[in-house]
C-alpha cells in the first residue's frame, strides 16, 4: 500500500519568519524516505480547506504587518474549520504566532486585547522584553526522557489554562512565559510551541511522533512508522547542545 | 561648542594608536570623537557633497562600484571601509580620511554607506545631496524586526533631509517609500522584458518556496500580483487593491535571458528612458544580483552628475555607464585569491537572500569545484540560526560542485540543511577545524578550478584570520 500524507501549510506566505519552512521540510523528508508519498497545500488569504483535506496542519509564526492580515482571516474564514480538525484529532503544530493564535486572546502590553481562535484555552500577554535566545527542553515520549534543542524569540508570556497540559519541560531557556517551567502545549493531537531552530530537523524525535500520529489517524492504530536512521539529526543536534552549553565553538579572535 | 578640534585630535591619536597595535582603526576613533562632541558628524558633513547608499544587501558592493566611478570620472572620493556603516564608522571616515593635497573642495565626493538603523539618525545631519535604497530583505531578526519599520526609519530619514532619492522599482517595500514623494524620487531596476524572458527560461522548479517578505501590500492587506519576478520579493508587481504598482523606472537593465550572470564579462545594456540612451556594458563583478547593484549605482551616479552639471543629461548618463568599467571586484565580495594554482573565493552571506544568491551563483559558476559553508551565531551574526531554513537549497542542490564542507560555530545546523537538500558533506567540523577542511578540499581541487567559502559576518573575520596564519596567505584585506 502507497500512504499519502497531506500537509497542510498555513498561511506559508505571511507566516514564515523563523525558518517555519524547515519544519515543513523535516516532515517531508523523513517521510519521502519512508516511501511515504507527501503532498503541500498552502492554505492562505483566498484558499479554501474542508475537514478531512489534511492529515497534518502546519502554522507558523509572522512579522506584526503579516501577522494582522493572516488573522483577519483565521478568525473570519478558517477559523471554524481549524478548531474542528483539531477536535477531530487532526495533527497540528503550531510555532509562535500560530500557536498564539490557537489560544483565547493576546493581550499587548499597553492592555489592548487581541481576540484569537479560542480553539484551545491558553492566553497570551505581551510583554516589552523578549526573550531571545538557544533552548533546550526534555520531552516524555514512549517512556524515555528525550532532549531537544532550539531557539525561542517572543515577547509574548503564555499561560496555560486550567487541565491544559504543556509539551515540553524547560531546561534552558524561558519557555511559556518564564514562570513555570514549561513550553509550548498539547491537546489531542494539536501541538503548540515557542521553539524554532528550525524545531524539528534537529529534533526528528518529534518528526517521527507527528508523522506516526497522522499515519495511525489516517491508516489504523496499528500502522507503524518504518524505522528510519536519525544519525544526522542526532549529531545536529548534539552539536547544537554542546554549543548552547559553551562546550565547544568558541571563536578563535 | 568648540569641541571639533580636540574630539578630531583624540580621533586621530586613537586611529594612532590603534594602527600601532595593529588593529583595524575603523569605528573606536569615531566612537571616541563623538563621545567628546556629540554633533561631531554633523559639523564635519557641512557644506559636503554626500551620497549615502543604504539597504539590507548590497550596499558594500553598490558603495565600492559607486567609488570606483567617481574616481574614473576625476573626483577625489572619501568612503567608509566596508562595514564601517554606524555613525561611529562614519564619524571615523569623516575625521581621519584626507583628501589628496590640492584637490579643490568641488571636487570631493563623500560616499557612505549607511546602517539602515542609523540612517534614520544622522541623515539630517550628513544632508545628502543623493540617498541610494538597494532593497529591503529580512535580516537579523533578533536585531532588526519588522521590515515596514525599518523602511519607515529610512524614509523617517530622508525626510530630514531634501536628498534626490534613488529606489529600487522593483522592491515593493524601497519603491513606496516614493509614493508620497514622487517629485524627489528616481527608480531603477530590471526591465520588464528581461523579467519575462528570465521566468520563461527558469522555470520555478522549487519544491517548497522559499520564504518570502513584502508580497503583501503593507497599506491593504492584500497579496500582489506579480507580472514577472527576479528573485525574493523582486519583481513587477501591482495592488490589485490600491493599484500601486512597480514605478516606471528612468535607469532600467536589460539583458540576453539565456546568458549567465554569473560569468565574468557578462554583457547587458542599460537604458536612460528619460532620454532613449542606451549604453552596452560589461558586469564587473559577476552574479545576478550584482546586475542589481550594478543599475543602482549607474542610477546613483547619473543623478549626482546631474546634480553637479548642466550638460545634456544623455552625455551624463554615457560618462556614468562608462565609468563602470572601471570596477574591480573587492575582497570578501567575489574577489578570487590565488593559493598556488587554485582559487579561492569568499562571498559574505548576512541573510537568507544573501544565502539563496550566492548559492544560486556557486551552482551557475563553471570553475566551483567545492563548496564550504560557515556557519555562526554571534551577536553580529544573529544569535538565530532558523533562517537557514527559509532558504531553497533544494531546487539548486543538485547544481552545487561535487564537494561539500561545512564549519563554523554551528557546523551542526548547516550541515544538517544541507544534508536535508539531498547532498553528503564531504567534511565538517567547528572552526578550529576550518582550515583543516580547506586544505583538504585545496588537495582535491583541480588546477584553475576554484573553492567558494560562504561565511556569515564573525565567520569570515575569524576565517581571514586563520587564512593568513594557518595557510600563510599574505593579510589581502586592506581596509
Amino acid at each position: 500500500m502507497q500512504e499519502k500524507l497531506v500537509i497542510g501549510h498555513f498561511y506559508p506566505d505571511l507566516l514564515n519568519l523563523y525558518g517555519d519552512r524547515g519544519n515543513v521540510l523535516a516532515l517531508m523528508r523523513r517521510a519521502q524516505l519512508r516511501g511515504i508519498e507527501v503532498e503541500v497545500r498552502r492554505i492562505s488569504i483566498g484558499d479554501n480547506v474542508s475537514n478531512g483535506d489534511i492529515d497534518i496542519g502546519f502554522i507558523g509564526g509572522g512579522q506584526d504587518c503579516e501577522q494582522n492580515i493572516m488573522a483577519d482571516d483565521m478568525r473570519n474564514v478558517k477559523g471554524e474549520v481549524i478548531k474542528q480538525m483539531i477536535e477531530d484529532g487532526v495533527v497540528f503544530l503550531t510555532v509562535c504566532g500560530g500557536y498564539q493564535m490557537l489560544g483565547r486572546y493576546y493581550e499587548e502590553h499597553d492592555g489592548k486585547r487581541i481576540e484569537c481562535l479560542g480553539a484551545l484555552p491558553h492566553y497570551t500577554k505581551g510583554e516589552k522584553d523578549r526573550f531571545i535566545n538557544d533552548t533546550i527542553y526534555e520531552i516524555e515520549t514512549d517512556g524515555q526522557t528525550v532532549t531537544v534543542a532550539g531557539f525561542e524569540n517572543h515577547s509574548g508570556r503564555t499561560y496555560l489554562g486550567e487541565g491544559q497540559k504543556p509539551f515540553m519541560k524547560v531546561i534552558k531557556g524561558h519557555g511559556n512565559n518564564g514562570e513555570d517551567g514549561y513550553e509550548g502545549t498539547r491537546y489531542k493531537n494539536t501541538f503548540g510551541t515557542y521553539s524554532h531552530g528550525s524545531l524539528l530537523p534537529k529534533n526528528p524525535v518529534i518528526t517521527d511522533m507527528l508523522l506516526s500520529l497522522a499515519l495511525k489517524r489516517k491508516y489504523g492504530e496499528d500502522y507503524e512508522l518504518p524505522e528510519l536512521s536519525t544519525e544526522t539529526e542526532d549529531l545536529a543536534r548534539k552539536q547544537a547542545i554542546d554549543y548552547i552549553n559553551g562546550k565547544e565553538g568558541k571563536a578563535s579572535q | 561648542m568648540g569641541l571639533k578640534a580636540p574630539a578630531k585630535a583624540a580621533a586621530k591619536i586613537t586611529q594612532g594608536i590603534l594602527r600601532l597595535m595593529g588593529r583595524g582603526a575603523t569605528t573606536l576613533p569615531g566612537r571616541v570623537a563623538i563621545s567628546l562632541c556629540p554633533d561631531i558628524i554633523r559639523k564635519c558633513a557641512q557644506g559636503k557633497k554626500i551620497i549615502t547608499i543604504t539597504g539590507t544587501n548590497g550596499k558594500t558592493t553598490t558603495t565600492h562600484m559607486i567609488t570606483s566611478m567617481l574616481r574614473s570620472l576625476g573626483y577625489e572620493v572619501i568612503t567608509n571601509v566596508s562595514g564601517a556603516n554606524l555613525p561611529s564608522g562614519i564619524a571615523t571616515t569623516f575625521l581621519c580620511e584626507k583628501p589628496a593635497r590640492g584637490v579643490t573642495p568641488d571636487k570631493i565626493v563623500y560616499v557612505l554607506e549607511t546602517d539602515e538603523a542609523a540612517f534614520a539618525r544622522i541623515a539630517k545631519d550628513l544632508q545628502p545631496k543623493i540617498c541610494l535604497v538597494t532593497n529591503l530583505f529580512r535580516d537579523q531578526l533578533d536585531r532588526y524586526g519588522e521590515l515596514t519599520h525599518t523602511r519607515d526609519l529610512i524614509a523617517k530619514g530622508i525626510d530630514e533631509t531634501s536628498a534626490r532619492m534613488v529606489l529600487n522599482a522593483d522592491d515593493s517595500l524601497v519603491a513606496s517609500m516614493g509614493k508620497t514623494r514622487e517629485g524627489r524620487a528616481t527608480y531603477f531596476g530590471l526591465s520588464l522584458n528581461t523579467m519575462l524572458e528570465n521566468n520563461r527560461l527558469h522555470p520555478d522548479n522549487t519544491i517548497l518556496a522559499a520564504s518570502s517578505d513584502a508580497t503583501f501590500c503593507p497599506d491593504c492587506g492584500v497579496r500582489y500580483n506579480y507580472n514577472a519576478t527576479s528573485f525574493g520579493h523582486l519583481g513587477d508587481f501591482e495592488c490589485p487593491s490600491c493599484g500601486f504598482r512597480t514605478p516606471d523606472k528612468r535607469y532600467e537593465l536589460s539583458y540576453d535571458a539565456s546568458g549567465n550572470p554569473s560569468d565574468e564579462g557578462f554583457e547587458f545594456d542599460m537604458t536612460d528612458t528619460g532620454t532613449g540612451t542606451t549604453c552596452s556594458m560589461t558586469l564587473k563583478i559577476a552574479g545576478s544580483h550584482n546586475l542589481y547593484n550594478t543599475c543602482a549605482a549607474v542610477a546613483a551616479v547619473t543623478e549626482f552628475l546631474k546634480s553637479e552639471n548642466e550638460g545634456d543629461e544623455d552625455k551624463l548618463f554615457e560618462q556614468a555607464c562608462r565609468s563602470q568599467g572601471s570596477v574591480e571586484a573587492a575582497f570578501g565580495r567575489m574577489e578570487k585569491i590565488a593559493v598556488g594554482d587554485k582559487y579561492i573565493c569568499i562571498l559574505l552571506v548576512k541573510n537568507p537572500v544573501g544565502l539563496d544568491r550566492s548559492l544560486s551563483f556557486v551552482a551557475q559558476s563553471s570553475d566551483a569545484d567545492s563548496l564550504m559553508l560557515v556557519l555562526n551565531s554571534n551577536a553580529a551574526d544573529g544569535r538565530d540560526v532558523s533562517w537557514i531554513w527559509d532558504v531553497d537549497f533544494e531546487s539548486k542542490a543538485k547544481d552545487l560542485p561535487g564537494n561539500i564542507y561545512v564549519s563554523g560555530q554551528r557546523y551542526g545546523d548547516m550541515m544538517l540543511r544541507v544534508a536535508y537538500s539531498g547532498r553528503n558533506i564531504d567534511g565538517y567540523g567547528s572552526l578550529e577545524y576550518a582550515t583543516t577542511l580547506l586544505k583538504c578540499a585545496l588537495s582535491d581541487c583541480p588546477a584553475g578550478k576554484c573553492i567558494y567559502i560562504l561565511p556569515n559576518y564573525t565567520a569570515m573575520l575569524d576565517l581571514r584570520g586563520r587564512l593568513v596564519k594557518e595557510l600563510k596567505l599574505k593579510d589581502f584585506w586592506k581596509d
